[in-house]
């Protein structure tokens, strides 16, 4: 049974398509990111998991049960961290959290779960002073209430500072390795693949591609950019890195200094080798591997990217 | 029950089939669960609980018993003599709060659910495992507690100076106007609470409240006395069905029923006896609609119908 099951699942305002035919699973265990330029679809998709918006067509099944028939039943099983929330001003921190373990009929210690997030020393302030920062530990550490099964995070990075945002991914490794299916949204590839067993790519509403970080790397052409700066250039020695059987494309910069860039699948020092057998200095050069925020720019935007 | 969500054609068609879908099901995600309800009402209590609005509120209703107290040990030599002094105070009380718990009603339950909706902290209400439904109830809860708490602190901080000022002092009467304006302002709260549920825009809800204190407060008497122009002036049929049509609408106003409960929980006279003998010459007997045990059903129709107008509604909507 997979944690999170979306089947043919539409959403529309009047002309407004937000989701288009959404299907994809999240498995039972792992560290889903959930990827998307602001608009895509994210925050709909989220707030039809937890019965937030009803879907105009399709099917969502979250822990093996029907997200609008038993969404209390999977609300308490689940922690969220909901996009565009506002904590309440009047309420300490301790008092969010007392009105979360009591909701849950949970019996999480309050004090442990904000030290957890790193807002112990704010606990008795009223959060109406809070800093989203703040807000964020806060709401994750509501979401860490009663050890649920799945964790639903809509960009929990918002508002965070590396050194938070680090932070919050290492309670992410930590939930999971308990056991918790995570499902973590984001705009930023950075903040998810460091953490996730899989990704999925939502794009104008779609699902645009679903795979593991890994093979995501391997899914955009060209493998490794290696940059060589050289003396000269010399039309038979870039027809010769040109015919090697590893190098994909060669473009040549003809600016001063003079660089050769090659998209190489295998050797490196084939492509340096064929230059120096014909009388090429190589002064310097540089690889570059295709990153994924690279992946996530291409399949967003439509456009082809190259390794860096 | 739910296998069907994807089986419809339009989108429109499909929404209102979901919606429908979720509700009839009576299904554990649409169900009222009391200790959640419990949780929310705490919840919003103490976040409100702490504003000056509390406060303010039992000073307000301090002041109010202790003032018309002394006005009526000062000027009311009549009245004390007759021993009715509690009774005078009640009636004197109910004609101000009759006015004033309406708007404080209105005020507490304007952003309940709008509020929550337009700044989004629902999601963290709705994050957890609580119905839509335990969230209205607990706001209703809530928001009432809030104005009740603050009734009661005034009232028993004020019977202190009351039993001292007045020379006799009726618990009965004071407590009868003391339940039945928790009653009255309950039923406001149930209205505010339900018009704020329909909106996700707090100045959408602020002129909602508007319309309502607008409704009672001015175009309720008007349509009566539109009414009974018409009636006298011969466009409408004079006679008993008529007088009885304006006489119960009247009955309906939460206000009115205020008033005329209050001789159900407190000494005060339920009609004179001129009027209950124009009533039986008019009628043959009283009707049942100028009884007060009819308008305390008034004023529970008007707890009740309102939020239960909401429970349904809420259910059914994106929020």
């Amino acid at each position: 049974m997979p944690a999170l099951r979306v089947d043919d699942l539409t959403k529309s305002y009047g002309q407004t398509l937000a989701l288009d035919d959404l299907s994809f699973e999240v498995r039972k265990g792992e560290v889903f990111g959930f990827l998307g330029p602001n608009g895509a679809g994210k925050s709909t998709t989220i707030n039809v998991l937890l019965d937030f918006i009803r879907p105009t067509a399709g099917r969502v099944e979250v822990l093996g049960r029907d997200a609008q028939a038993h969404s209390r039943d999977i609300r308490s099983r689940t922690g969220v961290l909901p996009e565009g929330y506002r904590t309440y001003d009047r309420l300490t921190a301790r008092q969010h959290l007392e009105f979360a373990i009591e909701s849950k009929a949970a019996d999480d210690d309050s004090e442990a779960l904000l030290e957890r997030v790193g807002l112990a020393d704010a606990i008795d302030k009223k959060a109406g002073g809070y800093s989203k920062g703040m807000s964020q530990r806060l709401m994750l550490a509501m979401a860490l209430v009663g050890e649920p099964d799945l964790l639903i995070l809509d960009e929990p990075s918002t508002g965070l500072d590396p050194n938070g945002a680090r932070e919050m991914r290492e309670i992410v490794r930590e939930e999971n390795a308990r056991g918790a299916t995570v499902f973590f949204s984001s705009h930023s590839m950075e903040q998810v693949e460091a953490v996730c067993d899989r990704v999925g790519i939502l794009r104008n509403g779609e699902m645009v591609a679903v795979d593991s970080v890994e093979g995501l790397r391997n899914s955009i052409s060209g493998g490794t950019t290696l940059r060589v700066t050289v003396d000269r250039i010399d039309n038979e020695a870039v027809q010769a890195v040109r015919s090697l059987s590893d190098v994909s494309t060669v473009t040549v910069g003809s600016e001063q200094p003079p660089t050769i860039t090659a998209q190489v699948e295998g050797s490196k020092t084939a492509v340096l080798t064929a230059l120096e057998d014909h009388g090429v200095d190589v002064r310097d050069f540089s690889t570059d591997e295709a990153s994924l925020e690279d992946v996530f720019q291409s399949y967003t935007t439509g456009t082809e990217v190259h390794a860096r | 029950m739910s296998t069907d969500i994807g089986s419809g054609t339009g989108s429109d068609a499909t929404t209102i089939e979901v919606g429908a879908d979720a509700a009839a099901g009576g299904s554990s995600s649409s169900s009222i669960n009391p200790a959640s309800v419990r949780a929310v009402a705490k919840k919003d209590f103490r976040d409100s609980i702490r504003s000056w609005m509390f406060w303010g509120l039992s000073v307000f209703f301090f002041t109010l018993l202790v003032a018309t107290t002394g006005a009526i040990s000062y000027f009311g030599d009549d009245i004390a003599a007759q021993g009715q002094t509690t009774e005078a105070l009640v009636a004197m009380v109910n004609g101000i709060t009759r006015l004033v718990i309406p708007l404080i009603a209105l005020i507490l339950g304007w952003k309940a659910i709008a509020g929550e909706r337009e700044s989004g902290s629902i999601k963290i209400l709705l994050s957890l495992p609580h119905s839509r439904k335990d969230v209205l109830l607990g706001k209703l809860i809530g928001r009432a507690a809030v104005l009740s708490v603050s009734l009661i602190v005034g009232f028993v901080l004020a019977a202190l100076v009351v039993v001292a000022l007045l020379g006799s002092f009726d618990i009965v009467d004071y407590g009868g106007l003391l339940v039945m304006s928790i009653i009255y302002g309950l039923a406001y709260t149930s209205i505010a609470v339900a018009v704020s549920s329909l909106t996700r825009s707090t100045t959408i809800a602020g002129a909602g409240m508007f319309g309502i204190f607008v409704l009672f407060y001015i175009l309720w008497d008007t349509m009566l006395v539109a009414f009974m122009t018409l009636m006298n002036s011969g466009y409408l049929p004079e006679g008993e069905t008529s007088a009885q049509v304006a006489l119960f609408f009247n009955s309906l106003d939460p206000g009115v029923a205020y008033q005329n409960v209050l001789s159900l929980a407190t000494s005060m006279p339920e009609m004179d006896q001129q009027t209950v003998q124009i009533l039986e010459n008019t009628f043959g007997s009283v009707p049942f609609y100028l009884q007060d045990w009819f308008a305390f059903v008034i004023l529970l129709a008007w707890i009740v119908v309102p939020i239960a107008i909401a429970l349904f509604r809420f259910d059914r909507v994106d929020l």
